[in-house]
């Protein structure tokens, strides 16, 4: 059998078994199979703050089949989750591990091989263990699948958001090109939340024959650019030029014609592209969280719609793009790790009920406006909500990235 | 007792050792004027070097009370308070484990786990800033607000007997945003970015657990108390503070630890947390003999003005020839005296801050009062009488406070409070 890492000695805690992990070549030191009880192998592991950290199997070769895997931390601070793993991909895991907790369990099936038990945090991070027997008939593939088809559902859920942004854009746009100013105040918010839903998705579009450099090619530079971050050398375009004239200066110019004509097409470029994409789960991941840095850096500021104050209508349609990243990828996640699958699922339910309390239907775009006073009074509180959901959504892509 | 032995060793003999990174700071306190004895003077008490070894590092397990009480203050602290955001008894289980575990590591001087993983589409675990950097004393100690003991979590029943929100006292200004909490951090360091690495990296395990969210937060420097040993260090008012605060082990055990109830709380102490807001510019501008008679003090000696040394015995009933205290019947260290408040003392271990300059152009700046007590009631008796005369309230105003139960250190094995939960 295939042994990792150089010799090693380990102790184990519980006193039955003195555990000796020998160099690759050299006969097992327990060539005994985990027992069988309730159906499944029984294996324990037993994490120790020996040796800076150290993690022992009381049995390193299991029958193929069902195998329960019994954890308790009794005095390992330095680690806190195990995996199991096939070729780096996740089989199963637990985390939240620390002295004093209970002994936690999970149950894989296993077919015949070699697999890696991983601690993270110990002195020897990776151990093999062994399955006698059949390998398993098919690649498990059953979490990938799973996680595959909630990439399609996502793909669809992006295009039928750019539809909804093309003709919510063109709205705005006959709105301008009559001079209306109250309805073009008014369909404003409504084609701002498309763009904020799926911002993450499109950012990074380079036209063709353009340097990724250069602004005057990047498609989100040209229809969401603020203030804040202009390059003197493209000069302003897009939705918050526009909100500049509508909202600041109260009027419709010809730039302001010539602005909704060239976000026009540029949403109509950008509806194109995004159906040639193809995501992969760790993509949905990171897209969720990259919609999340977006409300903390700009709409909890109330910089992203600092002249109409729409950021709230902003705020909310960034949760909802990544509440569907995340929803997308939940039947795959949970086989993964249902704890994790159940913390985002509470701390989105959080954020969705406090936003709820922000709603106005007289409002264009359904929600109050994000004044000075409001900001001053709520920032803290909705920054707070949105920081419980970044942390445990940071854990996904990893696990994703690596589903079997 | 102290529950480490490692710690009372080097208290009682302080040693130096060159840290990993061969640094070793020195600093002469007291030097700055020599018309007034100083604490040098007084070997009982002062530490002529009070030096900082970075390479000191204190015990987390432990069988008696939790470090960072009885602990020497260190140079720097950050504090944090947390409200509870799961109403799920197992959630704080967790929470409490995984904090304490992540505490033993950085009290070591130790990650939390890996800063740059090897899966490429993994967060960091540790965030990093403190790598290399030595342990420098770090304590964390972790307290618990009332509303851990409700019904919520099932630990209405092991409520400490005390444990309760302080009443209103006069010239309370509290603001909300500085108020409460659930839970509290107290991280103090002789290096403040170990102290930072702590609470931050803490704070993110509350949040990704779902446990825990963030209430407010002061960062200290320049420790506004003495451990015994320790000489004397100096307030933002630029007096003394902490002249007459508990020294000694009888003294610790008649003040500061709980001794009854359930045998988890035992060596417990209730944390009370007081931000204090120092109008600095306008005591800037005093008259030093007023400054003198708003304290009680002399202001280079730390002396009473009844005295001539630091550590003189005030006399309240000395008076002058006009018949008038000495030290003035409004005077601070009269007020809260223990002569004067039927023996009643408590910890302080306060720390220094500054938050900038505020809306107005003032410098906002102040001390992070920190006390520990076997009564909740003894910190009130105090305030309430300095709150209602003490000269200094025109200098100073309560804006933030908060109550915490500290349970005992855990055993190695175990983790903070886990006893409550059985």
């Amino acid at each position: 059998m295939q042994r990792p890492s150089p010799c090693r000695i380990l102790i184990a805690a519980t006193g039955l078994t003195a555990l000796f992990v020998l160099a690759p070549g050299a006969f097992a030191h327990d060539s005994a199979p985990a027992p069988i009880a309730n159906g499944a192998s029984q294996v324990k592991i037993t994490l120790t703050g020996d040796n800076g950290g150290t993690c022992i199997l009381d049995h390193t070769i299991a029958k193929a089949g069902p195998v329960t895997f019994s954890v308790t931390n009794k005095t390992a601070t330095a680690i806190t989750e195990i995996e199991l793993q096939s070729n780096n991909r996740i089989l199963g895991e637990k985390e939240n591990l620390a002295p004093g907790l209970p002994t936690v369990s999970f149950t894989v099936t296993l077919g015949g091989g070699a697999y890696q038990i991983y601690c993270p945090g110990a002195a020897q991070e990776t151990q093999t263990f062994t399955v006698t027997g059949q390998a398993a008939a098919a690649a498990t593939g059953g979490t990938a699948a799973i996680l595959a088809d909630g990439t399609k559902g996502y793909a669809h859920y992006v295009d039928g958001v750019v539809d909804g942004m093309v003709t919510a854009v063109n709205r705005l746009k006959v709105a301008i090109d009559a001079g209306d100013l109250a309805k073009a105040q008014a369909e404003y918010p409504q084609a701002r939340l498309f763009y904020e839903r799926i911002e993450s998705d499109v950012e990074g579009f380079v036209l063709p024959g353009f340097k990724a450099t250069n602004n005057a090619g990047n498609l989100d530079y040209l229809v969401d650019m603020r203030a804040s971050n202009l390059d003197p050398k493209v000069g302003w375009h897009g939705f918050h030029a526009i909100e500049r004239d509508l909202f600041r200066d109260h009027m419709i110019g010809s730039n302001t014609r010539t602005l909704a004509a060239e976000l026009q097409a540029n949403v109509g470029r950008l509806d194109k592209l995004v159906k040639t994409l193809e995501y992969k789960p760790e993509d949905l991941a990171n897209g969720a969280a990259d919609l999340l840095e977006e409300v903390q850096s700009s709409k909890i500021t109330g910089e992203e719609e600092s002249f109409s104050h729409y950021d709230l209508v902003d705020f909310a349609a960034n949760i909802e793009g990544a509440q569907q990243a995340f929803a997308f990828l939940a039947p795959g996640l949970e086989k993964i790790d249902p704890d994790l699958t159940k913390r985002v699922q509470m701390q989105f339910a959080a954020v969705t009920t406090l936003l709820d309390g922000y709603r106005d239907p007289t409002v264009p775009g359904g929600f109050r406006l994000y004044t000075a006073e409001l900001k001053a009074s709520d920032a803290t509180k909705l920054s707070r909500s949105i920081q419980s959901l970044q942390e445990p959504l940071s854990k996904i892509a990893e696990k994703v990235a690596t589903a079997h | 007792m102290p529950n480490d032995d490692k710690r009372t060793s080097e208290t009682r003999h302080p040693h130096l050792r060159f840290s990993r990174r061969g640094l070793l700071v020195g600093v002469a306190v007291g030097s700055a004027g020599a018309a007034v004895p100083y604490a040098t003077a007084q070997p009982a008490h002062g530490d002529a070097e009070d030096r900082i070894d970075l390479a000191r590092q204190h015990a987390f397990y432990g069988a008696a009370e939790q470090a960072g009480i009885r602990t020497l203050p260190q140079r720097h602290i950050f504090y944090m308070t947390f409200d509870l955001t799961s109403p799920q008894r197992r959630d704080l289980q967790v929470l409490l484990a995984r904090w304490s575990g992540a505490i033993a590591q950085l009290m070591k001087g130790q990650t939390i786990g890996q800063v740059e993983p090897d899966r490429s589409s993994a967060a960091g675990f540790d965030t990093g800033e403190a790598l290399a950097l030595d342990p420098a004393s770090l304590t964390v100690t972790v307290g618990l607000g009332p509303n851990v003991f409700t019904d919520t979590y099932g630990l209405a029943g092991q409520r400490p007997a005390l444990l309760r929100a302080l009443e209103q006292l006069p010239s309370d200004a509290l603001k909300p945003e500085f108020t409460g909490g659930d839970l509290s951090l107290q991280a103090c360091a002789d290096d403040p970015q170990v102290a930072y690495h702590a609470v931050r990296d803490l704070a993110r395990i509350a949040k990704e657990t779902g446990t825990a969210a963030t209430r407010w937060t002061v960062m200290g420097f320049g420790r506004a108390s003495a451990g015994k040993g320790q000489a004397t260090p100096r307030n933002l008012l630029g007096f003394k503070d902490g002249t007459r605060n508990i020294r000694e082990d009888a003294d610790f055990e008649k003040f500061v630890w709980v001794k009854d109830g359930p045998a988890w709380q035992r060596h417990g102490s209730y944390q009370i947390v007081r931000k204090i807001q120092m109008h600095i510019e306008n005591w800037d501008t005093d008259r030093v003999s007023d400054q003198n008679n708003v304290i009680g003090r002399h202001k280079i000696s730390g002396a009473p003005l009844t005295g001539t040394e630091e550590f003189d015995a005030p006399d309240f009933h000395k008076v002058k020839s006009d018949g008038s205290p000495v030290i003035p019947d409004t005077a601070h260290i009269r007020l809260a005296a223990f002569e004067n408040n039927d023996g009643v003392r408590i910890l302080r271990r306060s720390y220094n801050y500054t938050e900038g300059i505020n809306q107005f152009g003032f410098l906002d700046a102040g001390l992070l009062f920190i006390a520990y007590q076997n009564d909740p009631a003894h910190f009130e008796t105090l305030q309430r009488k300095l709150g209602a005369a003490d000269a200094l309230n025109e200098y100073i105003s309560h804006i933030g406070s908060a109550i915490f139960f500290v349970p005992p250190a855990p055993l190695e094995g175990s983790y903070i409070a886990e006893s409550m939960f059985a």
